[in-house]
């Protein structure tokens, strides 16, 4: 989650690629792309992963497209009812899409503070486009937290045996689709709910 | 670190019991001691019939032997905890309790239930608290905020229940919400 050299998280999220275009000529480099040309032309576009993309953005040599897992279709669908998206087919098995999401954010408010994007209007348009964005993880993730919290309690209280039980689909496909994020989450509240209830049912008299 | 990831997250419900031991309880001894120093204090001396405060540690201990009665804390009675429990149901903040009420209750139960006048309903009547208590908890997480929460009257063990969880995704929002700085 948080953009620390050591955090593993971080480098996993970084892995995620970016649809690219560029804007400049780049000689010889024409492999990254995956064809067979030579070089990379100006307006080609090409998926790229992020932690390449940041210098080529900073540096103004290619241009890119808000990725998929954050593009209108997801959000609208986040918005008319958080808890039914599948999170994790969004960026893969154990993505991390609240990172992701993260670090393309950042991208696009650097962006708008270094002023790279050349037109004023265009600075606008990131800049509200970055507050929305902003926002609406917000809203996702709570909107999701209560019915992770809710569901790891549950499993928490069925104890060892349970695991199967007349768990319905829906809960059972939106426990599919948790993130890496949340599903760190539904670990420790899990943890911390079988604790609580091993204490509470525990009466070792022995101990004392 | 050394300490297994278990014990990473939170302190354990086992050790707030075991802080929750110093606290005092009234007992009715049933031996003759003189008062002796401890660590944490002198404590007694212990004269039958007459009442004595001993920390809740010392009269588990001497309970076991079947050397004290454990006289219950004023609050864990049905009385106490019906008007309690109602208090919770009908309004939205918690109600006031003692701040280790849990794990004390749970100590008491556990080792001296033949002193507690109705010791079944009383272990019922917390156990209506503590879920009472846990939705309210719950209804929190909602107005989970990147930078504060306040549940007033929340008890030892409950914050320590929800701690973990609560950490890491008030760490989360903190993440997900741009900084100032990048305005």
């Amino acid at each position: 989650m948080d953009n620390d050299y050591f955090s593993i998280d971080a480098i996993l999220a970084e892995n995620q690629k970016i649809q690219c275009t560029f804007k400049v000529d780049i000689p010889d480099m024409g492999h990254l792309a995956g064809g067979s040309d030579r070089d990379i032309k100006s307006l080609t576009k090409a998926p790229i992963p992020i932690w390449l993309a940041y210098i080529m953005l900073f540096s103004d040599w290619a241009d890119f497209t808000i990725p998929s897992p954050f593009g209108t279709r997801v959000r609208n669908a986040l918005k008319a009812e958080p808890r039914s998206v599948k999170l994790s087919n969004l960026v893969g098995a154990g993505g991390l899409w609240y990172g992701f999401g993260k670090m393309v954010m950042d991208i696009l408010s650097e962006e708008q503070a270094n002023g790279i994007s050349e037109v004023l209007t265009k600075v606008h348009c990131l800049h509200t486009l970055c507050d929305v964005v902003n926002s609406w993880f917000i809203q996702a993730f709570k909107g999701r937290l209560l019915e992770v919290i809710d569901q790891a309690q549950h499993f928490a209280a069925l104890g060892p045996a349970g695991g199967g039980g007349p768990s319905t689909d829906t809960a059972q496909s939106f426990r599919e689709g948790l993130d890496g994020t949340e599903r760190e989450l539904f670990a420790l509240a899990q943890e911390s709910a079988k604790r609580m209830k091993r204490w509470h049912e525990g009466n070792d008299k022995a101990r004392r | 670190m050394a300490l297994p990831q278990s014990l990473r997250t939170s302190v354990t419900p086992l050790e707030l019991e075991l802080i929750a031991s110093e606290q005092l309880v009234e007992i009715v001894p049933l031996i003759t001691m003189e008062k002796t120093a401890f660590i944490s204090g002198a404590y007694g001396p212990l004269r039958p019939p007459a009442k004595c405060r001993i920390p809740l540690w010392m009269a588990t201990n001497l309970k076991l032997k079947k050397k004290c009665h454990i006289v219950p804390p004023e609050w864990l009675s049905v009385d106490f905890l019906l008007e309690r429990l109602t208090r919770e149901t009908s309004r939205p903040e918690f109600s006031k309790l003692p701040f280790r009420f849990a794990e004390i209750a749970k100590v008491v139960l556990d080792v001296a239930s033949d002193d507690v006048q109705n010791a079944d309903k009383i272990k019922s009547l917390l156990k209506d608290l503590r879920e009472a208590r846990q939705a309210k908890s719950r209804d929190g997480l909602q107005k989970l905020d990147h930078s504060e929460l306040s549940l007033p009257n929340l008890c030892s063990m409950e914050i320590n229940e929800i701690r973990p969880f609560f950490i890491q995704s008030m760490g989360i929002l903190t993440q997900l919400v741009r900084e100032p700085s990048a305005e």
